[in-house]
């Protein structure tokens, strides 16, 4: 049986059309489809007023912003600034050495002493001055485990209070014995910052905490050594917000959850005293 | 008879009894999603968007300049930190030492307060006394 084959010439003349345009091979993918003149005012930046994604800021006066600026930066660079300091390296990641080539791709050695690294703390100066940058909220629902409509309360409820729509979190491991499986939603979590972070600070010191009877402030212990501090509330304390406490017939479960207040200062000493002079109790 | 007939021939909207509890999570959904919530995109003439864009740059260049000269007047505190304890250290060791001490653990008493627009009856007890620290 004679097997040679051919090349058609016949299939390419057939065709309806063909394409005037230039193929071009890219070196960087392009999407071709989002550049269609339809589109092109998707392609504004989130600032522009003509943009869809237009959110309006500087509608009002953040007081705390306010006082940080006028008050609070030049008194912590007093009281932190110590005379002829300098850089106190952080505890790093090491290496293994150079006498070995198996040494030389190897994953770095952990730090000293810590498993976890730590930054550079340098001297303060009008550059670095500790400020509070962000906080994250974090609400792990265990009860939605059985009941999945738990989770639509839970990312409400943080909703209301922070006026930022919450993300949905993903347990990530296998836990028969709590009833955890991969993949399953179980809360939520949202980064708050700027005015909204300003309005749940001054929320969470004027009005919620002082409020809470057994509060005796946060813990001392609480911090990661870089400056981050954290501390929970319970679902009894989660009614102390007016946001929850004027409509408690459509919150009839809550939820307490962790709060990480993250600031910009290197050591946990700083980061209490900036929180400190922001309403914050510590015991 | 007439209304017989039109019960049966006639389509009303069908009622469906929904679970009160189930009712609320429903609704908690629906305030949570997106739908009818986002407002209608603005159509700004050519003048009212130059207008817009007028008043944005002017805000920008106004809190630009305040940043600037707050920043000024921290490098100009920082310097004179700096100066006098230069001159301390010159002048009397001992007490250099003394006011090098790290102030770290000195925290802000929980009785400053935030300002605000209005604020309360009496805005400063004067026989106050601070119980230890925070």
């Amino acid at each position: 049986m004679n097997r040679t084959r051919f090349f058609s010439t016949v299939s390419r003349l057939n065709r309806t059309g063909y394409s005037t345009v230039e193929p071009v091979h890219h070196l960087v993918p392009i999407n071709k489809a989002a550049l269609r003149p339809g589109l092109q005012e998707l392609l504004l930046p989130k600032d522009d007023i003509r943009s869809p994604g237009y959110k309006p800021t500087n509608i009002g006066q953040d007081r705390v912003r306010d006082y940080y600026d006028a008050h609070l930066k030049s008194n912590l660079m007093l009281q932190l600034y110590i005379h002829g300091e300098e850089t106190t390296d952080g505890n790093k990641h090491r290496s293994w050495g150079t006498d070995s080539p198996y040494k030389l791709y190897r994953k770095m050695r952990k730090p000293k002493g810590l498993s976890r690294a730590t930054k550079d703390i340098k001297p303060i100066a009008p550059k670095n001055i500790p400020e509070l940058t962000g906080i994250n909220i974090n609400l792990y629902n265990r009860e939605a485990l059985e009941d999945s409509w738990l989770n639509i309360s839970s990312r409400l409820q943080i909703a209301q209070i922070t006026n930022v729509k919450p993300k949905r979190i993903f347990n990530k491991s296998n836990i028969v014995q709590w009833k955890c499986r991969e993949g399953k939603p179980c809360g939520c979590k949202v980064h708050l910052t700027g005015e909204d972070m300003h309005q749940f600070l001054s929320t969470l010191t004027e009005l919620v905490l002082p409020r809470i009877r057994t509060f005796q402030g946060i813990s001392k212990k609480s911090g990661d050594h870089n400056g981050n501090i954290s501390f929970g509330l319970s679902p009894e304390d989660i009614k102390f917000f007016p946001e929850i406490e004027n409509f408690q017939e459509l919150f009839p479960n809550l939820f307490g959850f962790h709060i990480t207040l993250q600031t910009s200062a290197r050591t946990d000493e700083q980061a209490r005293l900036l929180l400190s002079s922001l309403g914050f109790p510590f015991h | 008879m007439i209304s017989n007939t039109l019960k049966i021939t006639v389509r009303t909207k069908a009622t469906t009894t929904v679970n009160p509890s189930t009712q609320r999570v429903v609704n908690q959904l629906s305030a949570l999603s997106a739908s009818r919530k986002q407002p209608k995109l603005i159509k700004l003439s050519h003048e009212d968007l130059i207008k817009h864009n007028t008043i944005q740059n002017a805000w920008k260049s106004f809190t630009r300049k305040q940043e600037t000269k707050r920043y000024q007047q921290l490098q100009q505190q920082y310097e004179s930190i700096h100066n006098a304890m230069d001159t301390l250290k010159a002048i009397s060791p001992s007490l250099y030492q003394m006011a090098n001490k790290s102030d770290e653990n000195n925290w802000y008493p929980l009785n400053m307060r935030v300002p605000t627009d209005y604020p309360a009856n009496m805005p400063w007890v004067y026989n106050h006394k601070n119980q230890g620290k925070a």
